[in-house]
């Protein structure tokens, strides 16, 4: 491609290799194949050096280069950055030397990794002059551009299957976003979702704005690494939706690598999916390089895509980094949420408490050994999911206003300080 | 996406007789578990949708190109 839009090079498609204008446009016009950003590696080689990152605020785009933005970004200026937290106690827990955790349950604005693709997305689209974005969405990708299209002045569709849980609808409504909620089954819903991303003059976040959008997720891989003094993580435990964030974390360590900015050592990008809903997790355990279409019934609903997109993609990430996938059952997932919130105090969604459990069982069976070190992708925030949660977590003890009563009800659990 | 029942039917070419559609393979791989066929469908929207229930009522699994349009 001739004109240069910041570091980016072109859309170059994932089957054929055809490259296009940096345009909204997603498909291949002649395999439907997905299109990706490619960059100028060269240049960014040249601009970006860790000095220069490390001076620049602590946000996802002090890594702009490598962002498919052609000038500053101009949406989520706050996002991203979030902590990344030796998690000693659960460490103990789950049997292994040394565990991190990597916060995005705290991600601004809307608590959850979804915020760094779609600043990513929205910063893009008002760079190709767009006004109007929209998204499909059943939680936090709606909260997401309805919170970020807000701040930027942006009006925003969000559409929604109709029977969505009431919370999750005030979580978009709130923001003065344009809900429309789509009476149908879910097949019905994707197709019409489609069907308006390609009549309407909208960037579509997860449709035609989608090679820049998924991009964004790299910001996690780039923060991981930073955050652990430019070492990349032997392995890595990352949750699988579409599967796109498990391929983008990948991609974003063989940059830093190609860029010189961290050493190409050991790296296995593990993949994570609930039993109800784990097409590319069972695919994976079978060796087999496809995966077959379900009909997700879990508790894990924001990891829920039956067909997910980039799960081809996904399960050869995971043969080439040597790397493993497994799946855990609703009654694993509510146990690792809170095992996670108990022994580091972090209240993740049902997708943080499938990634815990199915790294609980990668290290007991030794595919991530015991005397290694591993990161914890935690995407979400677990206020978000409480119903989830609802009933197993036990209920408050009560007692009158009476200091015998109290006195009585802990008798064996503290000692009394006597007077 | 057919699944293992239905591979060995020649469903796109009943597909092409029982509508007005033009049908045309992008890309296709069939193994003896799954046929995932990416296939172009056009003609007047009513016979589209008409020709998408029908694959659907014999057991084929119907996404648009993109897949998954709706995410968490």
């Amino acid at each position: 491609m001739e004109k240069q839009e910041g570091f980016m090079r072109a859309l170059k498609c994932r089957e054929c290799g055809r490259e296009y204008p940096l345009t909204a446009t997603h498909v291949c016009e002649f395999d439907f194949g997905p299109l990706e950003v490619v960059y100028d590696y060269d240049r960014i080689r040249k601009a970006m050096t860790r000095s220069t990152i490390e001076r620049r605020p602590e946000s996802m785009w002090r890594y702009r280069e490598l962002l498919p933005v052609a000038s500053e970004p101009t949406v989520g200026l706050q996002v991203g950055f979030t902590p990344l937290i030796r998690a000693d106690r659960l460490a103990k827990r789950l049997g292994i030397r040394e565990l991190w955790i990597k916060n995005d349950t705290v991600n601004y604005p809307s608590l959850s990794f979804k915020d760094r693709v779609v600043s990513v997305a929205l910063s893009r689209a008002r760079e190709l002059g767009f006004n109007t974005v929209a998204c499909a969405s059943t939680g936090n990708l709606a909260n997401s551009v309805a919170a970020n299209a807000a701040s930027a002045g942006l009006k925003a569709y969000v559409f929604i299957p109709h029977d969505l849980e009431q919370g999750k609808i005030l979580n978009s409504l709130i923001y003065g976003a344009n809900v429309i909620g789509i009476k149908g089954h879910y097949d019905e819903v994707n197709r019409l979702c489609a069907e308006i991303a390609g009549k309407f003059g909208w960037a579509f976040v997860n449709v035609n704005m989608r090679p820049y959008y998924a991009e964004g997720s790299k910001s996690m891989a780039y923060e991981i690494v930073e955050q652990l003094g430019w070492q990349i993580p032997p392995h890595t435990v990352v949750p699988m939706a579409s599967g796109s964030l498990l391929t983008k974390i990948h991609k974003g360590y063989q940059e830093l690598v190609k860029l010189g900015l961290a050493s190409n050592g050991e790296c296995h990008v593990h993949g994570a999916q609930a039993t109800g809903c784990a097409p590319i997790a069972h695919a994976q355990k079978a060796g087999l390089d496809f995966f077959k279409p379900v009909k997700p019934n879990t508790i894990a609903k924001s990891l829920a895509i039956g067909t997910p997109a980039d799960g081809f993609y996904a399960l050869k990430v995971m043969k080439e980094t040597s790397a493993a996938a497994d799946d855990v059952t609703d009654d694993e997932i509510r146990e690792a949420m809170r095992l996670l919130a108990e022994t580091e105090g972090i209240f993740t969604e049902t997708a943080g408490g499938v990634t815990v459990g199915v790294a609980k069982k990668l290290i007991a069976s030794g595919k991530i050994p015991a005397d290694s070190s591993a990161v914890l992708c935690i995407t979400g925030n677990g206020l978000k999911t409480l119903d989830a949660v609802d009933g197993h977590v036990g209920a408050p003890r009560e007692i009158k206003p009476s200091l015998r009563e109290f006195e009585s009800l802990v008798a064996n659990e503290v000692k009394t300080v006597s007077a | 996406m057919y699944p293992q029942r239905l591979i060995q039917k020649p469903l796109i070419w009943e597909l092409g007789h029982r509508f007005k559609v033009v049908t045309n393979i992008r890309q296709a791989k069939v193994t003896d578990e799954i046929g995932i066929v990416c296939l172009e469908i056009d003609g007047p929207r009513k016979d589209v949708q008409a020709a998408i229930r029908w694959l659907e009522k014999v057991g084929v699994n119907v996404e648009p190109v993109e897949i998954s349009v709706v995410e968490s």
